[in-house]
């Protein structure tokens, strides 16, 4: 049974339909797939210059809008120096 | 701590919304449902391209065509310690303060001991009472009478 009961409290990253990656604690989910995620912040990537992060605060993703949700190593990921990384942005999901 | 619990909780309270669309709503949330359906009340609507702007005085929101929800940090603690005070009532309700079952059940063993204890004195004492070889009785007129019986025993 595929269950997010291993995620509860960890730092995930979740990637949306609208291209959107956000990472942060999760509080909470539901059947759907519903998720809270507390202390949350947006990356924003650009080829131009380094990863943005925008602090978003306690955040309630409805379930359908989620295309993805991993654990996050946080010791790696602080190990990353994000000012330094350039990236295409994800495209949102069209249909 | 479930995404409808936290809902809930946010009544009355500013929150953020996107559609899928990617309009936003600022407003203050007035009820929800289970869908989450939610109703906000003096809300700022922006288009998606975030360059036009409405002002509602009341707002109905199909849950469906949401995103995502943003809303008070503080209402994470909130939750949480009301969760916290719903597991002590239910467990008070379960009887004892120890809670287990193990404690239940030495409640229960107790209980029955006293009864039996209480049940053999009654017996003991109705069997001395019977072997009794002398009955007093009230005749009336507040005078008692000595019956002296044959014990049969």
């Amino acid at each position: 049974m595929a269950s997010l009961q291993g995620f509860v409290d960890q730092r995930v990253l979740l990637i949306l339909q609208d291209g959107r990656a956000i990472v942060g604690v999760m509080a909470g989910f539901d059947q759907k797939s519903n998720v809270v995620l507390s202390d949350s912040k947006e990356r924003v990537y650009s080829v131009e210059e380094g990863v943005e992060e925008i602090p978003l605060g306690l955040y309630l993703v409805k379930g359908d809008q989620i295309v993805l949700i991993g654990e996050l190593d946080e010791a790696a990921d602080q190990a990353v120096d994000l000012s330094a990384i350039r990236a295409e942005p994800l495209p949102p999901i069209r249909y | 701590m479930l995404p409808l619990s936290l809902l809930n909780a946010a009544q009355n309270k500013p929150m953020l919304v996107e559609l899928k669309n990617g309009e936003t709503f600022n407003g203050h949330l007035v009820n929800c449902d289970n869908f989450m359906n939610i109703t906000l009340r003096e809300v700022y609507q922006t288009n998606a391209e975030g360059d036009k702007f409405w002002k509602l005085k009341e707002c109905y929101i199909r849950g469906s065509t949401i995103k995502y929800l943003r809303v008070p940090d503080t209402l994470l603690d909130v939750v949480k310690e009301e969760q916290n005070r719903a597991r002590e009532a239910s467990r008070n309700a379960r009887g004892g303060g120890a809670g287990s079952r193990g404690g239940t059940s030495t409640h229960a063993t107790h209980i029955s001991f006293l009864t039996l204890l209480v049940f053999y004195r009654a017996r003991d004492a109705a069997a001395r009472w019977a072997r009794c070889s002398t009955r007093w009785s009230y005749s009336g007129k507040r005078s008692w009478s000595r019956h002296i019986i044959v014990d049969h025993c």
